[in-house]
């Protein structure tokens, strides 16, 4: 008997309805960690059984057999061949959709001789009813040795029963008498009663799983491996042969059990699915309709969630004006209003925006749409290192790259994620937008060609275009230098289409936006502290004097409190170490035609893009960055020093709307994709590339307009 | 020895049973799929792009890639 609390492993195959499940089970009781050592969902929660215990729950990623194809397979495995694991089960509840039995039966015998304890839980019972075909349990019941309880969590149906099955199987968790329901190969046995021998596993079936992918096990050490390693080699152990011949023996096995179990009725010619994806699919109509769905889900990223950003924004200022106001001034005042709460704003900001994304990206995948994107699109995203599902990701960059970035969770393949969580930065999002609308002005201007293009508006569209090449091309170069770990596959189920499980949907919400907000919140509110310090302080007396300075400037100039008040922020910022730091690196961006003060917003704009029309506007000593007219009057009248030319001529205007487009000026995301990636070494990476590809790009483009 | 049908032979709405699959790496993802040697499989679509069809089984669909579908051996009586 365990003293500890005990395991319960929620198992199965994808679209079994186990999530579903999970979240019946443990409603709000849940959370989500990462399993040690890598990116891959923990999802677990706590259930009460009914003689008042708690037990531990985990939710294991989808798993069709033991034979893995994905990283996140590869978990399951290795903890299911590892006793002692912490999150090694004491009972497994395996959930199997009814409709699709005969497949969802290979992973479930395949636990059983791996000599787990099983509750086999066999859902989706309302739509056998529904397509009038006829189930009795019992066969099933005998051939696994198992007890099978017939449920439908859509419907809420006989989940009663079940939460009972499982509070009585932990009461008295079986020893096992290990059914082997796989006749072994003499090769199988030979490799397997020797690896048991040397491991002292206890079940024979888990030591043949240990010699088809000790490789890769990390409960093993090498010594271990190296015995495995002669073991298999000695009985000349095929893996794939033998993959495949167990896999094959296995449904030979269970196909007449099925066909016992559920007597299936005639088949109307075509279903609700056919039907739908004769349209959704179609060559011609598919692609267009996702097109359309995509410029919704954009429009609505953009729209909906523009009136809660604005609140959280201007909520923020007037918290912070209302704490500068009645607070002591004070540099802990200020630590406090444009350090902290400017930080905490910041992350707030994208909540939003996440929670809109994630609320349709969640909709469309419990539909069952995602998987005909990814059928769709797999053959254009594939040429450039990604998968199918990447072009989702890609396309709602352009409102924002952070939940963008979230969702590549559901690429399986390692490089694919990666390289769609690299370049989807470089697509156009909705914070460049103001940079965008202070600078195109000065670049063209606000005519019309051919009658009914309008100039900026083209320079905007080339903006958005510059972006697409920049990512796509990334992509190309990262495909080409990024090795493979796993193969590519498709291979994917194109289930059945049915109505979201609201509850799904709002956990999955729920869970994103707690997720950004915890971990990348943390990172944003510390560099948030430090740009702050950076902007606030000077070396030596330097803020003393450019105040003093500024202070006899206005009482000469006879300036009114306000013109006072902006022309001190202007002269602070210019003497703070941000502002040094501004001139120091002038030398470095003069050849793209920027001045050091242009340095400095680029500097602040690290902190979010949208920064840097405040940082102009306080530099340029305007008090309200809401005005983007006047700003963008004194831009245009700053002349370079002892010349007579504009400094936001076309040139260096358009130059700094290309450093825009390819620089990486969001420590949101950098922050997310170090949540995402789970090392430092990717968002660097990508830092540098995007700042390499900035600088060149902007050189290129004053070298040549100038 | 006679030329081996594999499941890119099949048009749009045409339907055969699988014979075998040649072993690779995709076999077994193929096997947990459901692609089982006696099962019928039919044809439905190619992708908009191509590189992938749309094709069903047993009461339910799969997308597979051209690679993919080249190891699926049909038998030759339709």
């Amino acid at each position: 008997m365990k003293i500890s609390k005990l395991n319960i492993a929620l198992l199965g195959n994808p679209n079994s309805g186990k999530s579903s499940l999970f979240n019946h089970l443990t409603g709000l009781r849940q959370h989500v960690s990462n399993f040690p050592g890598v990116t891959v969902d923990k999802k677990s929660g706590t259930i009460l059984l009914e003689n008042g215990v708690e037990a531990n729950i985990i939710d294991f990623p989808g798993t069709y057999s033991v034979y893995p194809n994905s990283s996140e397979e590869k978990i399951v495995i290795n903890i299911l061949t590892d006793k002692t694991n912490d999150n090694y089960p004491d009972l497994v509840v395996y959930v199997a959709d009814a409709t699709q039995l005969e497949r969802h039966l290979l992973f479930a015998t395949q636990i059983i001789d791996l000599g787990l304890p099983m509750i086999f839980v066999l859902n989706m019972i309302d739509l056998i009813s529904e397509q009038g075909d006829i189930l009795d349990i019992k066969p099933l019941e005998k051939y696994l040795g198992v007890k099978v309880i017939p449920v439908s969590v859509r419907n809420n149906a006989h989940l009663d029963s079940l939460t009972h099955e499982i509070s009585a199987a932990s009461q008295q968790i079986k020893g096992l008498e290990i059914p082997i329901k796989y006749i072994f190969t003499d090769v199988e046995n030979f490799a397997a009663t020797r690896i048991q021998k040397s491991l002292s596993t206890t079940s024979l079936y888990t030591a043949k799983v240990i010699a088809h992918h000790y490789k890769w096990l990390n409960h093993l050490d090498e010594d271990q491996k190296n015995k495995i390693k002669t073991i298999t080699e000695q009985s000349a152990f095929n893996d794939l042969n033998l993959q495949v011949r167990e896999t094959m023996d296995r449904y030979n096995h269970f196909a007449p059990v099925v066909r016992e179990t559920i007597k299936v009725a005639k088949r109307e010619k075509k279903s609700l699915t056919d039907k739908i994806d004769d349209i959704i699919t179609h060559r011609f109509w598919g692609p267009i309709i996702f097109f359309a769905i995509m410029f919704l889900m954009f429009q609505s990223i953009y729209s909906w969630s523009s009136v809660p950003m604005d609140l959280i924004e201007t909520g923020f200022a007037s918290v912070g004006n209302l704490l500068t106001n009645s607070l002591p001034a004070g540099w802990w005042t200020d630590l406090l209003v444009n350090g902290l709460l400017a930080g905490l704003g910041g992350v707030l900001v994208f909540v939003p925006q996440i929670a809109v994304l994630f609320l349709l990206i969640s909709l469309l995948e419990e539909s069952g749409y995602m998987s005909r994107a990814v059928y769709m699109f797999d053959i254009i995203m594939r040429k450039f290192g990604m998968n199918g599902r990447s072009m989702v990701a890609l396309i709602s960059s352009g409102a924002c790259a952070i939940p963008a970035i979230m969702s590549t969770r559901t690429i399986s393949d390692p490089k694919e994620r990666l390289i769609t969580i690299l370049v989807s930065p470089l697509i156009s999002c909705s914070a460049r937008l103001p940079v965008y609308a202070v600078l195109v002005g000065f670049v063209v201007a606000d005519t019309d060609v051919l009658g009914i293009f309008n100039m900026q508006g083209l320079v905007f569209m080339g903006l958005y275009l510059l972006g697409i090449v920049g990512a796509l091309v990334s992509a190309l170069v990262f495909k080409a230098i990024l090795k493979s770990e796993n193969n590519s596959f498709l291979m994917i189920e194109l289930p059945n289409y049915k109505p979201p499980i609201w509850k799904n949907v709002f956990l999955t919400v729920k869970e994103k936006v707690t997720s950004f907000v915890v971990e990348a919140g943390k990172i944003i509110v510390l560099i948030s502290i430090a740009l702050w310090f950076l902007a606030s302080y000077g070396p030596g007396n330097d803020l003393e004097e450019a105040t003093t300075n500024a202070q006899n400037i206005s009482i000469e100039k006879q300036l009114s409190d306000q013109d006072r008040d902006n022309l001190i922020a202007s002269y602070k910022i210019e003497a703070s170490y941000i502002g040094h730091l501004g001139q120091w690196i002038e030398p470095a961006i003069k050849p793209l035609g920027f001045d050091w003060k242009m340095g400095i917003a680029i500097l602040t704009s690290f902190a979010a893009r949208e920064v840097f029309v405040g940082t102009m506007a306080t530099i340029y000593s305007i008090g309200s960055d809401n005005d983007e007219q006047t700003l963008r009057q004194k831009m245009a009248s700053e002349k370079r020093p002892g010349t007579e030319i504009n400094v936001y001529n076309p040139a260096t205007s358009m130059s700094l709307l290309v450093f825009y487009v390819f620089a990486m000026q969001c420590m949101s995301t950098l922050a997310i994709v170090k949540r995402e990636t789970n090392t430092w070494k990717w968002p660097i990476i990508q830092f540098i590339f995007m700042s390499v590809l900035a600088y060149v790009g902007s050189f290129i483009v004053y070298q040549l307009m100038t | 020895m006679t030329i081996q049908r594999t499941l890119l032979s099949l048009l749009p709405g045409e339907s055969a049973f699988i014979e075998k699959l040649d072993v690779g790496i995709s076999t077994c993802k193929l096997l947990n799929l459901g692609v089982l040697p006696k099962t019928k499989v039919t044809m439905v679509r190619k992708a908009p792009f191509g590189g992938a069809y749309y094709i069903k089984l047993d009461g339910h669909q799969l997308a597979v890639r051209t690679e993919e579908a080249a190891t699926i051996i049909l038998e030759n009586q339709i």
